[in-house]
């Protein structure tokens, strides 16, 4: 499939051109909060003031989308948690009012789905919809969800995307789970960190999608998830992958891997890179923190990179002075989920 | 493209602990709605519930997993039901752990049933407990991964309470298309505050039996179960038993409101039709269709609706929530279970308490126990965010 649209609300300024002016964020701690675009000529304002974040953000990147086309036949969205915000609202509500008389709105938002219901209900599509959320893989199976209603002749364009949102409820139970760094740490430090745990991010990573190539700012070649490999052999893995695509590793000229300074994990990252020795390396989660669907911004960039903008100093690990025609993505989430994502210029 | 069939099931609900359990309530009428002995709410006396038979200790105890650690009652039921349809497709361990089986679930709730201990982990009023990696709807599929070691393709699906008719549909497709060979797919939910506040806000949660279909329905009742079920590509089943094939499903969106149905039925007509021509049948083809019949007012006469505009009519319908309440991201599994049910016996189970049928079609469900011949099914489930999914099921 093409990706022939897209659009990205991230801790970085890349809902206009400002990220590859060479506006780049720095951030010291180990929260990476969303800058977001003014709704204001998008969104009703009261409608805007009841939405959470997890909403807002996947209204916000995929409605602009949605609106410069006729003709999507369906819309995906990828999320682990969607607007868990909302639900620990409620249950405050819950708690503090003892099960009392209460509103709801935030009930009502809590569910995953409600972005992808938005977004339907906003630009009344009737057609396909479905929302993944499963935790670090759920892009992955959202671009699978795309290819095989392709495949079946289902549709000829199709919004897909992921969102995921933090909050301070959210950060308080992942932190409890060890997911996070316990010192303060800045975001150009993050790769040398050698400690435990990464930092939190968020965003909205939109893309219209079509099974025909006019227009195409890049072809989407294939996707692969798995689970709890058994064997830590990456090299064999992503050798197979590329192979049922007709590729070999010599063919990716680019890498945009999801190194999180997390030392548990990132040796996932490494492995895999050694196996490229000339390829140029991006990373993206020292930009925009890690969230279990950070592969979506991951391809959002690499989008980006295949058109021929020219990344900021910041999104590259690794240079090897080479054009960007074919790029792999490789993202895991805690060592757990792990997904493949092949790119090509068109 | 392969057929899809199905070679195991397994379901726990309010009506039974296995499916040779919920089998007998169908066919005596018996629901399992009643008065709550394990909610924990203030609503657990005013309200009819519809719980699994079971504490929490007695479904794990039952179960013999290697780690309980972090585990909830949400996660409890599913792997009751998912040992069942195991078991039941005689799968070995090597073919659970197969790269080529896919792991597609629903939960709505998830660990979200403790509703308190929430609470204390997210205001940071706990030491963190052990359940921090168990609240969002998802958690229970790496739970469930890590148990059976699973490999291969892991997903959830959340469309609220069509979620698990769209597990089915998508491990269908997968096979359908090579990128598996065999799926394994439903859903689970249990009870919490949580659900329980936020349907009662909604002024949607009954204080009576809910009587879906009745023109005077005051609503749903919460219930609490899951349902999986075991899909094989017709290439990898040989000789096994075969409990129905998975012919056809159609997924929309009826684009209207948050929480409630458009009066003109827009996405039920668009899943009926979606799915029955995906299905490659008419609509006279449909011997019954299980419908989603939730016992709300806005649900009920909307469903009808959407039947009538596809089906020029009614074929034998009936709502098994009025058994099991509304098992929210499990319904569509658990249904399906019953769908494959009444195809493999040839009968139709009644609906309970419709008294007075909708005045506006004047048409009642299935009201008593039936021996006819089934061979095709249709199952409709109708979520929160206007999605709406119908499967079709047919005898193999």
């Amino acid at each position: 499939m093409y990706i022939i649209d897209c659009y990205s609300i991230s801790p970085q300024k890349t809902f206009d051109e400002s990220f590859f002016e060479g506006q780049v964020e720095g951030f010291v701690g180990n929260k990476y909060h969303a800058i977001e675009p003014s709704y204001a000529d998008l969104i009703p304002r009261g409608l805007l003031r009841r939405m959470g974040k997890a909403v807002r953000i996947g209204i916000g990147a995929g409605l602009p989308l949605i609106e410069k086309q006729k003709d999507i036949d369906g819309i995906i969205i990828g999320t682990a948690t969607g607007g868990l915000d909302d639900c620990i609202k409620f249950l405050n509500q819950i708690v503090e009012y003892d099960e009392g008389t209460l509103t709801p709105t935030n009930f009502v938002q809590s569910t995953p789905n409600a972005i992808g219901g938005h977004l339907a209900m906003m630009s009344k599509n009737t057609g396909y919809n479905n929302t993944h959320m499963g935790i670090g893989t759920a892009f992955e199976s959202t671009l699978l969800d795309a290819f095989l209603l392709f495949e079946e002749g289902e549709a000829s364009k199709l919004l897909i995307g992921n969102v995921e949102e933090t909050s301070q409820h959210h950060y308080n139970i992942d932190a409890y789970a060890g997911y996070f760094k316990t010192e303060e740490i800045s975001s150009t430090e993050l790769f040398n960190s050698n400690s435990k745990g990464s930092i939190c991010g968020e965003g909205a990573a939109m893309f219209v999608v079509s099974n025909k190539k006019e227009n195409a700012l890049c072809k989407l070649v294939d996707v692969h998830q798995f689970t709890y490999p058994k064997s830590e052999n990456i090299e064999e893995r992503v050798s197979q992958f590329l192979e049922k695509n007709n590729m070999s590793l010599q063919d990716i000229d680019s890498l945009v891997l999801g190194f999180s300074g997390d030392n548990r994990y990132d040796f996932w990252y490494t492995n895999l890179m050694n196996s490229f020795p000339k390829s140029t390396v991006y990373s993206y989660k020292n930009l925009v923190g890690e969230y279990p669907t950070s592969s979506g911004f991951a391809t959002w960039l690499a989008t980006k990179i295949l058109t021929g903008k020219k990344t900021p100093n910041k999104a590259i690990y690794k240079d090897a002075n080479r054009t960007p025609k074919n790029i792999l993505i490789y993202n895991n989430y805690l060592g757990a989920q792990h997904g493949f994502i092949l790119l090509k210029s068109t | 493209m392969p057929k899809v069939f199905v070679t195991g099931m397994g379901v726990i609900s309010a009506i039974g602990n296995n499916t040779a359990e919920n089998l007998a309530h169908l066919r005596k009428g018996k629901t399992g709605i009643a008065k709550a002995k394990y909610v924990n709410s203030n609503y657990a006396d005013t309200r009819p519930f519809a719980e699994v038979k079971l504490s929490t200790e007695e479904l794990r105890s039952q179960l013999n997993l290697k780690t309980t650690k972090g585990l909830t009652r949400t996660d409890y039921i599913a792997f009751t039901a998912l040992k069942e349809a195991l078991e039941s497709s005689q799968l070995a361990p090597e073919e659970v752990s197969s790269e080529q089986t896919a792991f597609i679930s629903a939960s709505t709730i998830g660990g979200m049933c403790m509703t308190d201990q929430l609470y204390k982990d997210a205001n940071l009023i706990s030491n963190g407990s052990e359940y921090v990696e168990s609240y969002p709807g998802s958690t229970h599929i790496l739970k469930i991964a890590k148990e059976y070691k699973l490999s291969g393709i892991v997903d959830a699906i959340n469309t609220a309470c069509s979620s698990s008719a769209n597990a089915i549909m998508l491990g269908a497709k997968l096979i359908k298309s090579g990128r598996a060979t065999r799926a394994i797919v439903g859903g689970t939910d249990s009870i919490g505050k949580f659900s329980i506040n936020g349907f009662n806000a909604l002024q949607i949660l009954s204080d009576e039996h809910c009587a879906p279909f009745d023109e005077n329905r005051k609503g749903l009742n919460l219930g609490e179960g899951a349902a999986y079920l075991v899909l094989e590509s017709e290439e990898i089943v040989r000789d096994k038993k075969i409990f129905a094939e998975i012919l056809g499903y159609g997924n929309s969106n009826d684009a209207f409101h948050p929480s409630a149905l458009s009066e003109d039925a827009i996405g039920v007509v668009e899943c009926i039709s979606r799915a029955l021509k995906s299905a490659k049948i008419t609509p006279e083809e449909i011997d019954y269709i299980n419908a989603h019949g939730t016992a709300t007012g806005n649900n009920d006469i909307t469903e009808l609706t959407g039947i009538n505009k596809v089906f020029n009519g009614f074929p034998p319908f009936n709502s098994t929530k009025s058994y099991t309440g509304h098992t929210l991201a499990a319904s569509g599994a658990i249904e399906a279970v019953y769908s494959i049910l009444s195809i493999n016996n040839n009968e139709l189970y009644p609906s309970l308490n419709c008294k007075n049928a909708i005045n506006t079609y004047n048409q009642f469900p299935i009201t008593k126990f039936a021996k006819k011949d089934i061979k095709t099914v249709l199952s409709n489930s109708f979520g929160f965010g206007g999605n709406c999914t119908s499967l079709i099921i047919r005898e193999a």
